[in-house]
C-alpha cells in the first residue's frame, strides 16, 4: 500500500437529525389538517408573516455577511484611526439590546433626520419617512455585522502568520493575500459560529414586529387578538420557528461536510 | 561587480531589543551566501528585511536596483525574490499544483495551461512531479518543502532567500532538499541561506557569514572560515557546531 493514497470519500452520509426536521414539518402538517380549525387558519392568517421573517432574515444576513468582513479587516487594520472607529462601533453596538436598536432606527432617527430638516431647512430631511422593512434590514444589519466581525476576526487570526507571509513573499498585496490564503482558511473555521449567528439573527427577527414589520410574530399577535386562542396560535408560531431554525441548522452541517471533504 | 543586493546600515529594533545595530552587506548577482550563528543572532531578521517581511528602522536596502521604501516597491521587489521558510508554509487549501499556480495567475497574470505547465515542469525539476494533485498535509515535511521551493521559483525570481529551510525537517529529508538547493545554486541562482548546514557551505557556497549579537562577526569563503576563522566569537560557534 502506497503511504500517501488518498483518503477514501464517503460517497454516501446521511444526517440523522433531518427526522428531527421531517418530525416537526409531520406534526405541523398533522395539526393543519386533523384540526384544520384553528390551526390551518392560523397557517394561512400568517402565511405572508412567513414569507417576511424569511425575507428580512435572508436580506439582513447577506448584508451582515459584507459589512461583518469589512468591520473586522478594519479591526485589523494597522491604522489607529480604523482600528479605533470600528472597535468602538463593535463594542457600542455590542452593549445595546437588539430590540432598542430597532427601535431606535424606526422611531429616533427619522424624527432626528426631520429635525435637522428642520433646522438646516432642508426639505427632503424634513419630509422623511422610515419605511418599516428597509429600517428593521437596516438595524438588524447594524447590530448583527457586530457580532459577525468578531466571528471573522477570530477566524483570521485562527490563521498561522506564515500563511500571510508566504502570500506577500510571492508579492501579493494585502488584500490578494486575504482572498486567496486568508479568507478560504478562515471560512473553514468560521462555518459552524456563522450558522449561528444565522439562527440567532432569524430568530431575533421576531424582533421587528414591535416596529411595525408584519413579520410571522406581529401576525401571531395580530389573530391572537382577533380569535382570542393564544395557546393554538403561538403552539403554530413556535413550531415555524423552530422548522426553519432546524433546516438552517441541517444546511450548516451539510456545508460543513462539503467543505471538509474539499481538503 | 554591481551588487543586486544591497545593505547599508541596517537597523533593527523589537520593542527594546536592538536586533539588528548597523549590518551592512553586499551580495552579488549569482553568489550563494550562507549566514549562521547563535539562535537571536538577528541571521533571520537580516534575512527577512531583504523582502521586507520585516520592517527596519534605519539603513537602506536596494535589491536589483529598487530601493525597498513605496509599498509598490516593496511588492515589486517581493516578486522577484522567492523565499523558503523554516515551517514551509504552503497553502493548506490548495492541492500542491495550486500552490505552485496560485501566484503566477494573480500576479504574472499567466492563463491557468501556462501556470500548470510552468508548474509540473517546476515539480519535475524538485523531484515530485506525482505529487501534484495531493494536498500539502499529505505529503512528508522534505516533500513541502521542495514544493515551497517550487513555489517560491515559479515566479522566476532573481533572488532566492532561505530562512533554515532543513531545520524541521526529520534529518533523512534533508539530504533531498540540500540536493535541490545545490542544483540551483549550481544554475547560477543568487542564494542568501539561514543554515547550519556546513555541508552545504562547503558544496555551494561562495561566502559564509557569521552574525552575533546583530553584527556581522566574520565573512570569508566557506573552507577559509571554518578552517581558518580569525574571531575568537567564530571559533567558540563554530567549535560548538562543527
Amino acid at each position: 500500500m502506497e503511504k500517501n493514497v488518498l483518503p477514501a470519500r464517503k460517497s454516501r452520509y446521511f444526517d440523522r437529525w433531518w427526522i428531527l426536521v421531517a418530525a416537526v414539518v409531520l406534526l405541523i402538517l398533522l395539526l393543519v389538517f386533523l384540526i384544520p380549525k384553528p390551526y390551518k387558519d392560523i397557517l394561512l392568517f400568517v402565511r405572508n408573516g412567513i414569507w417576511t421573517t424569511i425575507y428580512i432574515t435572508i436580506i439582513s444576513f447577506l448584508l451582515v455577511l459584507v459589512f461583518g468582513l469589512l468591520v473586522a479587516l478594519a479591526r485589523l487594520s494597522k491604522s489607529m484611526v480604523v482600528k479605533g472607529v470600528s472597535t468602538v462601533y463593535v463594542e457600542v453596538v455590542r452593549g445595546i439590546p437588539m430590540m432598542v436598536q430597532l427601535i431606535f432606527w424606526y422611531f429616533a432617527f427619522p424624527a432626528l433626520i426631520q429635525n435637522i430638516g428642520d433646522a438646516l431647512n432642508i426639505y427632503s430631511f424634513r419630509e422623511y419617512n422610515a419605511e418599516a422593512i428597509s429600517m428593521a434590514i437596516l438595524g438588524l444589519t447594524f447590530g448583527y455585522s457586530a457580532y459577525m466581525s468578531e466571528v471573522y476576526r477570530a477566524g483570521i487570526q485562527s490563521i498561522s502568520k506564515g500563511q500571510m507571509e508566504a502570500a506577500r513573499s510571492l508579492g501579493m498585496n494585502y488584500f490578494q493575500a486575504m482572498r486567496h490564503v486568508i479568507l478560504p482558511q478562515a471560512v473553514r473555521v468560521i462555518l459552524p459560529p456563522v450558522g449561528n449567528e444565522f439562527i440567532t439573527l432569524l430568530k431575533d427577527s421576531s424582533l421587528v414586529s414591535v416596529v411595525a414589520v408584519a413579520d410571522m410574530t406581529r401576525r401571531g399577535r395580530e389573530y391572537q387578538a382577533a380569535h382570542f386562542i393564544p395557546i393554538q396560535t403561538w403552539i403554530m408560531i413556535a413550531l415555524l420557528y423552530l422548522v426553519m431554525t432546524l433546516l438552517a441548522a441541517r444546511l450548516v452541517t451539510y456545508l460543513e461536510r462539503r467543505s471538509r471533504m474539499e481538503r | 561587480m554591481q551588487s543586486i543586493i544591497s545593505i547599508q546600515n541596517v537597523h533593527k529594533y523589537f520593542g527594546q531589543v536592538h536586533a539588528l545595530k548597523g549590518v551592512s552587506l553586499e551580495v552579488s548577482k549569482g553568489e550563494v551566501i550562507l549566514i549562521i550563528g547563535p539562535s537571536g543572532s538577528g541571521k533571520s531578521t537580516l534575512l527577512r528585511c531583504i523582502n521586507r517581511l520585516e520592517e527596519f528602522d534605519e539603513g537602506q536596502i536596494t535589491v536589483d536596483g529598487i530601493p525597498l521604501d513605496t509599498a509598490e516597491n516593496i511588492n515589486a521587489v517581493r516578486t522577484e525574490v522567492g523565499m523558503v521558510f523554516q515551517q514551509f508554509n504552503l497553502f493548506p487549501h490548495l492541492s500542491v499544483l495550486d500552490n505552485v499556480t496560485l501566484a503566477q495567475k494573480v500576479i504574472r497574470k499567466r492563463s491557468k495551461a501556462e501556470a500548470e505547465e510552468t508548474a509540473r515542469k517546476l515539480l519535475e525539476k524538485v523531484g515530485i512531479p506525482e505529487k501534484a494533485d495531493y494536498f500539502p498535509g499529505q505529503l512528508s515535511g522534505g516533500q513541502q518543502q521542495r514544493v515551497a521551493i517550487a513555489r517560491a521559483l515559479a515566479m522566476n525570481p532573481k533572488i532566492m532567500l532561505f530562512d533554515e529551510p532543513t531545520s524541521a525537517l526529520d534529518p533523512e529529508m534533508i539530504q533531498e532538499v540540500l540536493d535541490v538547493m545545490l542544483n540551483l545554486a549550481k544554475e547560477g541562482m543568487t542564494m542568501v541561506v539561514v543554515s547550519h548546514e556546513i555541508g552545504f557551505a562547503k558544496a555551494a557556497a561562495d561566502r559564509v557569514i557569521l552574525m552575533d549579537g546583530g553584527l556581522i562577526i566574520e565573512e570569508a569563503p566557506p573552507l577559509e572560515l571554518f578552517n581558518y576563522p580569525k574571531e575568537e566569537r567564530t571559533k567558540l560557534f563554530l567549535s560548538k557546531v562543527l
